[in-house]
């Protein structure tokens, strides 16, 4: 089994990040405060390190769910009690990411999509966007507030876009 | 890249159960010593794992592309993270005002990329 220190892991930033969004603050503070060498159960690891035991355990599920943390369930012989013994598994962030990152990329394709095809309209009092078509049933006036729409300039926004898009797909390997 | 190698990696990496080197051949149009040079580069190169293979008592290669890992920069702008990650909202993708934001601070980004190499 390779190990992969938090530590290192969480070095960086858009790691830190992803966690962060995965796991929240007690997560992240669980990571941090993760012994070491071994293998601990959930009531050790809230005590070692002075997180709330409900906190604990639901970081520990979610990791689990990501197949970054793993158990070893054992059996007292006496009371037929179990125990869960965890380890994390953060040599297994890579995969981690490229999945959530394969999946989320059709939305961005989508999007990417519906900004280079369109045209926009923009309500200055409230922000609100209108696609040329909705805004010209309008007249180019807002729903919300009666005023006159400006034309919006999403180009530098689809470009942005575009090119991240390009750059993700680049990377993951994968072409049109 | 070549064409060739290019339209070999598209087939592996369409096909997740993997690609016979003794089929790629057929399937590029190449003959099978050509098909050697472009698997060698495509391995090389660290895009593709080659498993030998037993097809009718013969002895050939499975070809799989390699998953490759993100570059988990590519999903910040301006030190946010892309919202969709993890997003449990239910997904508009046409105006959702997240990603809208994130947009914004990505063509920040990449506005201000672009005036520092220039």
């Amino acid at each position: 089994m390779q190990m992969v220190a938090p530590e290192e892991v969480l070095k960086n930033e858009a790691v830190r990040a992803y966690l962060f969004r995965m796991i929240g603050e007690e997560g992240m503070s669980l990571l941090e405060k993760f012994p070491p060498e071994g293998e601990f159960s959930d009531e050790d690891l809230a005590e070692s390190t002075s997180i709330n035991l409900n906190a604990v355990r639901h970081t520990l599920y979610t990791l689990y769910g990501k197949r970054l943390a793993e158990y070893r369930r054992i059996k007292n012989s006496e009371t037929g009690w179990l125990t869960y013994l965890w380890v994390l598994r953060l040599d297994n962030i890579d995969n981690c990411l490229t999945e959530d990152t394969e999946a989320v990329l059709e939305i961005l394709q989508a999007r990417e999509e519906y900004e280079s095809m369109n045209d926009f309209y923009i309500c200055p009092q409230c922000g609100l966007r209108y696609t040329f078509d909705e805004a010209l049933n309008r007249d180019f006036i807002c729903q919300n507030c009666d005023q006159k729409m400006d034309h919006f300039d999403n180009d530098l926004l689809s470009e942005a876009l575009r090119r991240r898009v390009d750059r993700i797909k680049e990377n993951l390997g994968k072409f049109d | 890249m070549t064409e060739i190698e290019d339209e070999a990696i598209r087939l592996i990496q369409s096909t997740p159960e993997g690609i016979l080197q003794s089929e790629l051949w057929k399937l590029l149009n190449i003959d099978s010593r050509k098909c050697s040079r472009v698997v060698k580069k495509l391995i090389d190169t660290d895009m593709v794992d080659r498993l030998e293979y037993k097809s009718d008592g013969i002895k050939t290669y499975l070809l799989k592309a390699k998953k490759r890992a993100i570059d988990p920069g590519l999903l910040m702008a301006s030190g946010e993270l892309l919202p969709c990650i993890c997003c449990e909202e239910e997904c508009s993708i046409q105006d959702c005002p997240y990603l809208m934001d994130w947009m914004y601070q990505l063509a920040i980004d990449e506005f201000s990329e672009e005036n520092s190499e220039n």
